[in-house]
C-alpha cells in the first residue's frame, strides 16, 4: 500500500486485501467497531459530524457537516459540504458499515435511520437512503449506536413506542438496509442482577465473543428540558444502572451488572492479553472497569471519580487510546476535558484537565493521539441557554501533555446547528472502485 | 470493463515486484479466548438471499450460481489467484483447508456443504488460470469444492454489490489500473436455501466457530425435513 502524497493516509492494512484481524482494531480512531476496515493511521482529511438543525438558524434541518481536517489542505480547518436531511429528528449518533464506504445516522426523535455514501466522495457526501421502519417493526424508537459487524448493521437503541420509557432493546439490519432481528434487553435477573431493560452504548470483543452493553433514559427523559428533568425526583429515577454481557453468537445475555448512575460509552482494550473494559458513569461521575475473571464471569467495579461528583460534572463522552493507556473524558457541565492515565486500568489516575467551551460533550482522537476534536452539543434540550450556548467543533493538537488549539468552526455562526458526533474518512486518491474502473 | 482488464493484464510484470514487496510471512490466526457454544443450540439469522447470476466454471462454463448457493451449506469466498496477501486471500483458502479437513471426517456432513470461491479479477482470472489455481484445492473428490470467474468485470459486479464485497484497485500516477486490488476479506455461509446465515471477516475466521455453524445449519435442515415429513404423514 502506497501513501498519498497529498493526504499522507495509511490504511491499516497495508496488504492487498483487507482482513479486519482485532489487533487491527487496537486504536480509537475512536469508537468504531472492531469489523471496520480502513482505519486511519496517518492523517485524517475530514471529520464529519452530524450536527442537530435549530429552528431559525440556517434551514433549521439536521445535517451532516464535513469539514476539512488535514493542515495540508487550502480549506483546512473550514466547512466544506452541508447535507441537510430536511426536518429536525434529534440527530446524535452514527455508525460506519464495515467497509467503511457508508455512515449511518440516526435521530433519537424522529427514529429515522439516514444512511450517507461517504466512500465515493468524502468531501461530498450524499444521502442514499433512509430508513423509517425501526419504530414500526421493532418497537424500538431513538436508535443511539450503530455498530458494524459483517455486512450488517446492530442498532443500540433507547426507549419504545409503547411508553416511551428506557425498556428497549437492540436492533440488526443487513447493509441493504432490511431489518434482520430484534433483540429485547434484559429485564430478568442474570447472575444475581435484574435488568432494567435500558439500553444506550454497544461494544464488542471478537476474542471472547462477548457483547457488552450499557443503559441510559428513554425518550420521556432525554426529550425534556434537563433544567425541568432534574427537579423531578420521580423522572430522575428512570435512568439506566445496568450493563449487560452478551453471548455475541447466540445474542443472548448472559449477566447483567450492577453499574449505577447511567453507565454511558464503553470502550474495550482490545490489546492482546488484556480482559477489560471501561466506562463513565453519567450520573455518578465514575468510571467503571468490567473485567473478566479466570472463571469466565465478569465484574464491574467501580475504579476513579471524574471531577467533583457533588457539583455533577456529568460525564459523556470518553475516548481510550490506540494503545489502551489513556482514556479522555469530557465533563459536559463544566465544559472540561479529563486525560487519565489507564496504565494500570484498576486504578486510573487524572494527569491533565483543560477547560475546553461553556459546555463540551464529543470527543474523537487520530489514531496516533496526536489530535483531538471536540464538540458543544448534548441533545437539544440538554443543552445549556444563552450565552452558555456555545455551538461548536474545536480541534486541538496532543503533545503527550498538553493540548493546543488548531482550528475552530462556530456551528452557530454558520448557521449549522449543534455539533454533536464526529467521525473521519480519508480520501482515497490512489484507488478507483471497480465499478468506477468499469464506467 | 475489457479495457480495464487489458490493463490489468498488461501489468503482469508489475505484480512481481508487488509480490517482492508485499510482506508474506505466516498470518496470525485472529485470537479465539472462548469455547465456542456446542451446535443447534443458537439460531443464526437470515441475514440476506442471494441473488442469481451466470458466472464462469474453470472449464468456461457458464454456471449459475444458485446451483452453487442452494442445495447445500455453502461458504463462499471472493478472492483473486494472485493475491498475496497473508492476511487476506491465502490465510482464508488456508482457514477453509482445515475446515475440510474437520468436515471430511463426518462423511454424511461432508456430502452437504460445498465452498466456493469467485475471483474479483475476471480479467487476470480466466478459466485456465482458474483451473490451474484450483488444483490445489479440489484434489479431494468427496469433497466438492469449486471455482467461479465472470465473463467480464461488468457481469461480476451485480454480484459484488448483492454481496457487498468492495472491491476497489489502485491507479497509477495517470490514474490507469494496476494490478493491486483492494478487497475487504469476508466468508459468506449460506443455507440450502440460498440465504446468507453468517459472514465471518477476518477477526470470526475461527475454523471451530465456522464448523460448530455449519453443523447447526445441518441440524435445523435434518430438523426442518423431520418436520416436514412428519407434517407429510399426517396429511396422510
Amino acid at each position: 500500500m502506497r501513501q498519498s502524497s497529498q493526504c499522507a493516509v495509511v490504511v491499516v492494512n497495508v496488504c492487498l486485501c483487507f482482513g479486519t484481524a482485532v489487533p487491527n482494531a487496537l486504536a480509537d480512531e475512536t469508537c468504531n467497531s472492531p469489523y471496520i476496515s480502513n482505519l486511519i493511521k496517518g492523517q485524517e482529511d475530514f471529520v464529519h459530524v452530524w450536527t442537530l438543525g435549530v429552528e431559525g438558524l440556517g434551514d433549521g434541518s439536521d445535517k451532516l457537516v464535513t469539514v476539512d481536517a488535514n493542515p495540508a489542505s487550502k480549506t483546512y480547518g473550514r466547512v466544506v459540504d452541508s447535507l441537510s436531511v430536511g426536518g429536525r429528528g434529534e440527530a446524535h449518533h452514527m455508525g460506519f458499515t464495515d467497509d467503511r464506504k457508508f455512515l449511518w445516522a440516526g435521530g433519537l426523535d424522529d427514529s429515522k435511520i439516514h444512511v450517507f455514501d461517504v466512500g465515493t466522495n468524502p468531501s461530498k457526501p450524499k444521502l442514499i437512503r433512509t430508513i423509517t421502519d425501526l419504530p414500526a417493526k421493532t418497537k424500538f424508537v431513538g436508535p443511539h449506536t450503530f455498530y458494524a459487524l459483517p455486512g450488517r448493521m446492530l442498532i443500540g437503541n433507547l426507549s419504545n413506542t409503547a411508553d416511551k420509557g428506557g425498556v428497549t432493546g437492540m436492533a440488526l439490519y443487513n447493509n441493504k438496509g432490511t431489518l434482520v432481528a430484534r433483540y429485547d434487553m434484559p429485564s430478568v435477573s442474570l447472575g444475581g442482577v435484574k435488568g432494567d431493560g435500558y439500553g444506550y452504548d454497544i461494544a464488542i470483543n471478537p476474542a471472547k465473543n462477548v457483547l457488552l452493553t450499557s443503559s441510559f433514559a428513554g425518550w420521556q427523559n432525554y426529550m425534556r428540558e434537563l433544567g425541568d428533568l432534574i427537579k423531578d425526583a420521580e423522572a430522575m429515577k428512570h435512568f439506566g444502572n445496568t450493563m449487560v454481557v452478551w453471548n455475541l453468537k447466540s445474542m443472548r445475555p448472559t449477566q447483567v451488572l450492577s453499574v449505577p448512575g447511567a453507565p454511558l460509552e464503553i470502550r474495550w482494550s482490545l490489546a492482546p492479553g488484556q480482559n477489560w473494559a471501561i466506562t463513565a458513569a453519567a450520573l455518578t461521575a465514575k468510571l467503571w472497569l468490567i473485567k473478566q475473571a479466570e472463571s469466565g464471569a465478569w465484574s464491574a467495579r467501580e475504579v476513579g471519580t471524574i471531577g467533583n461528583p457533588a457539583q455533577v460534572p456529568l460525564p459523556v463522552d470518553i475516548s481510550i487510546t490506540a494503545a489502551g493507556k489513556g482514556l479522555w473524558v469530557n465533563t459536559f457541565m463544566d465544559g472540561t476535558t479529563h486525560y487519565f492515565d489507564l496504565t494500570d486500568p484498576e486504578h486510573p489516575k487524572e494527569t491533565y484537565q483543560r477547560r475546553i467551551g461553556t459546555q463540551v460533550n464529543m470527543i474523537s482522537q487520530s489514531w496516533d493521539g496526536k489530535r483531538v476534536y471536540m464538540t458543544s452539543s448534548l441533545l437539544a434540550h440538554w443543552d445549556k441557554k444563552g450565552a452558555d450556548n456555545e455551538q461548536f467543533l474545536r480541534a486541538f493538537n496532543w503533545d503527550g501533555h498538553a493540548l493546543t488549539p488548531a482550528f475552530e468552526v462556530d456551528f452557530t455562526k454558520e448557521k449549522l446547528g449543534r455539533p454533536h458526533h464526529m467521525k473521519f474518512t480519508a480520501r482515497a486518491n490512489q484507488s478507483r472502485t471497480l465499478a468506477a474502473l468499469a464506467r | 470493463m475489457l479495457r480495464v482488464s487489458r490493463r490489468l493484464a498488461a501489468c503482469l510484470s508489475i505484480l512481481a515486484s508487488a509480490q517482492a514487496a508485499v510482506d508474506v510471512s505466516p498470518a496470525t490466526a485472529p485470537r479465539m479466548e472462548f469455547t465456542p457454544l456446542a451446535p443447534g443450540t443458537y439460531q443464526l439469522q437470515a441475514i440476506q438471499s442471494v441473488e442469481d447470476a451466470t458466472l464462469l466454471d474453470e472449464r468456461a462454463r457458464a454456471v449459475r450460481l444458485s446451483a452453487l448457493t442452494q442445495g447445500k451449506i455453502t461458504l463462499l469466498t471472493f478472492f483473486y489467484t494472485y493475491c498475496v496477501d497473508p492476511l487476506g486471500c491465502p490465510f482464508a483458502h488456508q482457514t477453509l483447508t482445515l475446515l475440510r479437513e474437520r468436515i471430511l471426517r463426518d462423511r454424511e456432513l461432508a456430502r452437504e456443504v460445498r465452498f466456493v470461491g469467485i475471483s474479483c479479477d475476471p480479467g487476470t482470472d480466466t478459466p485456465d488460470v482458474l483451473a490451474r489455481y484450483a488444483m490445489d484445492f479440489t484434489t479431494d473428490s468427496r469433497f466438492e469444492w469449486r471455482f467461479l470467474t465472470a465473463r467480464s468485470v461488468s457481469a461480476l459486479l451485480p454480484v459484488l454489490d448483492d454481496f457487498g464485497q468492495d472491491v476497489s484497485v489502485d491507479v497509477d500516477e495517470s490514474g490507469r489500473a494496476t494490478r493491486a486490488l483492494h478487497h475487504m476479506l469476508k466468508v459468506f455461509l449460506i443455507d440450502h436455501r440460498g440465504r446468507v446465515r453468517e459472514i465471518y471477516s477476518l477477526a470470526y475466521l475461527q475454523p471451530q466457530v465456522m464448523l460448530n455453524d455449519i453443523r447447526t445449519l445441518y441440524l435445523e435442515r435434518r430438523s426442518g425435513l423431520a418436520g416436514a415429513r412428519t407434517a407429510a404423514r399426517r396429511a396422510q
